[in-house]
């Protein structure tokens, strides 16, 4: 972890406040504005956390085409009087804009907002978290290793295509071709999976895993002061929301 | 022109890097070829390009005449049977027969000559009797006789096998050792990549000696393993029976005990002449 | 000092064909001693093993007959987090010991003390020092998934010393690797040799084995068929028959002393092999020399 900035150095919980309260929030803050608004707050925090680059990316990569996709379904497709432009059978309705500005401008948040967290916290800091709040070790050494093996079992699954054209599989082509490469492909994968499960339990073993009694971290991740006082400020800011929402709607 | 034909062929990854550089070679039929050096120097790439899993990004390779470039793996696995090092990399069927008969299916063959050729390829790998058994639970130097099978059952005309014998047991160097010859009886073309000198000393005539993605060698035996500038330059180690000849100044290129034997009476001979 | 006592052991695994894995195995370990098992595959080597760390029976269950005593105490009776201080292991495969949690070297290093609680300063202590004593300093920055076989290996054994087990199981730590990664391992054998471990070695390459064991087990068929000093039992032609194999150097011997009775004694590594050869053909050690 980088040492000296101060986003990157506060407590996963606390970085989880923001997903937390821009999700809950654009529920209380009426209108899309708002909404959109979160994604540049999230770039601006990404930014003072050094990780500016990579969220624009994810966010350009991952939310743009799913976002003009529903743009265009819901304003083309969906019913509606209010026509703005049409050409042929084609005509883009006010009803199906405005919805579509609400429905993406939510999706644009969240997904920012916890594309931003899962940036600045390492998955090792939450799953510690997780284990001081009492959850299992066992459950916890899950999480981590999935993340961790995810690009080993794409290293493995590379070499297995190979293994398999070489005997005769073919795996380029149509689509059909394709389906039929599947299961010699998936099928090393799982079973090798499957048989070194063992060998890793066993394997862990020796690493004292089950070990019963306190264990201890290398990876310093301490709560301070500054954490208490933003997870405080920003559950007092939602209940602020909450009750302006209530008094507005009487 | 020879069976095989590697002209000036070099590799370049996608990324940028160099892999092999300006390799040429010819293997006829039924020749045994062992390729040797150190880990990067480029004998995986090259015998990948051999099949079609990479594309030489210069030069050309022709099996039998025919420029590789147009084929895929798949195509060129008829003739061409690769065994790679970690049998778990393709084991999927339940059971060694179904495992061994996958790629006999695949070609359309009726079910008793698949059944035939099954038994055979399992008898010649000594397998023959683990053919219900699954394969997982076999030990992994069993498992690796399974992926031998498979190739065997193709009937291919050249059978690549990479490190055939990592983790094999002196049964399983000697049942390596068979099937090699019994490849080369039927004029198959065998290749190996390997690490194991005594290995390619008992089993290979011909050795290519890879360095720095180049050929550095490619010569008899006997004269690699004797080439003190090209065990140097590729960081290789004469066989242990060679080093020990060495350490003792024999002057013959020994490569077996019967050899050093041999001229080690005659040594001790001339020294009572002379004592 | 005796750290192991094996006395008639039979097992079976719970998933099996009617025979035992192990047959009436006995067997002493003591300590400092490097202890090779060979044999041919599926004899019982990496099962044995096994037995002596307390997988089996604490993992594989199946049925446990028979005296195992480690430190003083039955197998039976310790834990198996308990016996992560005593007895460290090693696997064949470099690729299952990577822990799979840790994004450095270092961290994958100091898991197991982690585990065991030991205070953060004192981890960092002895994971430093550990990265010393093995060489691997240009590793321990790096993701444990980035390293090739060879160094996982490495930082396997790493993994395993720095909890300062006395004994240490080693099951064909080797039989993946290339000649360097072999000479790596074998380098850190012998340095845990020096400490004064006690070490048990699976292995099939017979000629390292003649060079770094002191006793040898020869297993076949679920039992240990012969045992002794490893320049006993490794010049003896019968372990051809046991389908063990013999070192290049003992079958060089062996045909000298067939073709010429006065061939001394069987070497079975090189220096030996060196030394017994000059004193044959009559030529005085001291003025031999090396020749490469």
């Amino acid at each position: 972890m980088e040492k000296g900035n101060f986003i990157l150095n506060l407590y996963p919980s606390t970085k989880f406040m923001l997903p937390l309260f821009v999700t809950i929030s654009i529920f209380f803050v009426p209108g899309y504005l708002y909404a959109y608004l979160m994604l540049p707050l999230c770039i601006l925090i990404a930014f003072f956390a050094g990780k500016a680059k990579e969220l624009v990316n994810l966010v350009v990569k991952g939310l743009l085409v799913l976002v003009l996709f529903i743009f265009i379904i819901q304003s083309v497709i969906a019913p509606g009087e209010e026509i703005f432009w049409s050409w042929g059978i084609i005509s883009i309705k006010q009803e199906g804009v405005m919805r579509s500005l609400s429905l993406t401008s939510k999706i644009i948040a969240i997904a920012s907002a916890f594309l931003l967290f899962f940036r600045i916290t390492p998955v090792k800091d939450i799953s510690q978290a997780l284990e001081r709040i009492g959850m299992s070790p066992k459950f916890s050494y899950a999480i981590i290793a999935t993340f961790q093996f995810i690009p080993e079992i794409s290293n493995r699954s590379k070499v297995i295509m190979e293994a398999q054209k070489s005997r005769g599989v073919e795996t380029e082509g149509n689509l059909l071709t394709r389906a039929k490469a599947f299961i010699p492909v998936l099928g090393p994968l799982v079973l090798s999976s499957i048989t070194s499960t063992e060998e890793r339990a066993i394997a862990l073993e020796t690493r004292a895993f089950s070990a019963i009694g306190k264990k201890t971290s290398l990876n310093e991740l301490t709560k301070r002061r500054i954490d208490y006082i933003i997870q405080v400020a920003m559950v007092i800011l939602l209940t602020i929301l909450l009750i302006g929402r209530i008094w507005l709607w009487n | 022109m020879s069976f095989i034909e590697i002209q000036d062929v070099s590799f370049t990854y996608p990324n940028g890097f160099v892999a092999v550089k300006n390799i040429s070679a010819s293997i006829e039929k039924g020749e045994k070829l062992a390729i040797i050096g150190q880990n990067g120097a480029g004998k995986t790439t090259t015998v990948k390009m051999l099949n079609g899993l990479l594309k030489p990004t210069y030069g050309t390779i022709t099996i039998d005449g025919q420029n590789m470039k147009g084929y895929t793996t798949a195509q060129i696995a008829k003739r061409l049977g690769y065994v790679f090092q970690n049998p778990d990399d393709q084991i999927f069927q339940s059971d060694v027969f179904s495992e061994i008969a996958y790629g006999l299916k695949k070609q359309g063959m009726t079910d008793d000559d698949i059944a035939e050729r099954v038994r055979r390829a399992a008898q010649q790998a000594g397998i023959e009797g683990y053919l219900d058994e699954n394969p997982y639970n076999l030990p992994y130097s069993t498992r690796k006789f399974v992926t031998i099978a498979c190739v065997l059952a193709m009937e291919v005309e050249v059978v690549i096998l990479d490190e055939p014998t990592a983790g094999q047991d002196y049964v399983g160097m000697q049942q390596i050792a068979k099937i090699i010859n019994h490849l080369q009886e039927k004029n198959i073309t065998v290749i190996t990549i390997t690490h194991d000198m005594e290995f390619v000393v008992k089993n290979f005539d011909r050795v290519i000696v890879m360095t720095n993605k180049r050929i550095a060698a490619d010569k008899d035996k006997r004269e690699i393993f004797w080439d003190f500038d090209v065990i140097e330059e590729a960081n290789i180690k004469q066989p242990y029976i060679s080093e020990l000849a060495h350490l003792l100044r024999v002057e013959e290129r020994i490569l077996s005990i019967d050899e050093f034997v041999d001229s080690l009476l005659e040594m001790k001979a001339k020294e009572r002449v002379t004592s | 000092m005796e750290l192991i006592r094996v006395n008639n052991l039979d097992y079976m695994y719970p998933i099996n064909d009617g025979e035992k894995a192990l047959k009436n195995v006995s067997l002493s370990i003591r300590e400092g001693k490097l202890y090779a098992v060979i044999g041919k595959n599926g004899t019982g080597k990496t099962t044995l093993c096994n037995v002596l760390r307390g997988f089996i029976p604490h993992f594989h269950k199946g049925s446990l007959e028979g005296e195992v005593v480690v430190e003083g105490k039955d197998i039976r009776h310790w834990t198996m987090s308990e016996l992560a201080k005593n007895i460290g292991f090693i696997f064949q495969n470099p690729f299952t010991q990577i822990s799979g949690v840790k994004d450095t070297v270092f961290g994958e290093i100091a898991y197991g003390l982690e585990n065991l609680g030991v205070e953060v300063p004192e981890i960092k202590k002895r994971v430093k020092q550990v990265i010393q004593l093995l060489n691997i300093e240009e590793l321990a920055d790096k993701n444990p998934y980035e390293l090739s076989g060879g160094q996982k290996q490495r930082v396997a054994f790493a993994a395993v010393i720095v909890m300062d087990p006395d004994i240490l199981v080693i099951d064909e730590p080797t039989s993946q690797l290339d000649p360097k990664g072999t000479r790596d391992i074998f380098d850190m054998i012998k340095w845990m040799k020096e400490q004064g471990k006690t070490i048990i070695l699976v292995e099939h390459k017979l000629e390292l084995i003649a060079e770094h064991a002191d006793y040898l087990f020869v297993m076949n068929d679920g039992r240990i068929i012969t045992e002794g000093n490893v320049e006993d039992v490794l010049s003896n032609p019968a372990l051809i028959d046991y389908e063990a194999g013999l070192p290049q150097y003992a079958r060089l011997g062996i045909e000298l002393n067939k073709r010429s009775s006065d061939f001394g004694q069987i070497p079975i590594h090189r220096s030996q092999a060196e030394a017994e050869i000059k004193k044959w053909l009559g030529i005085h050690v001291n003025q031999g020399g090396s020749g490469s």
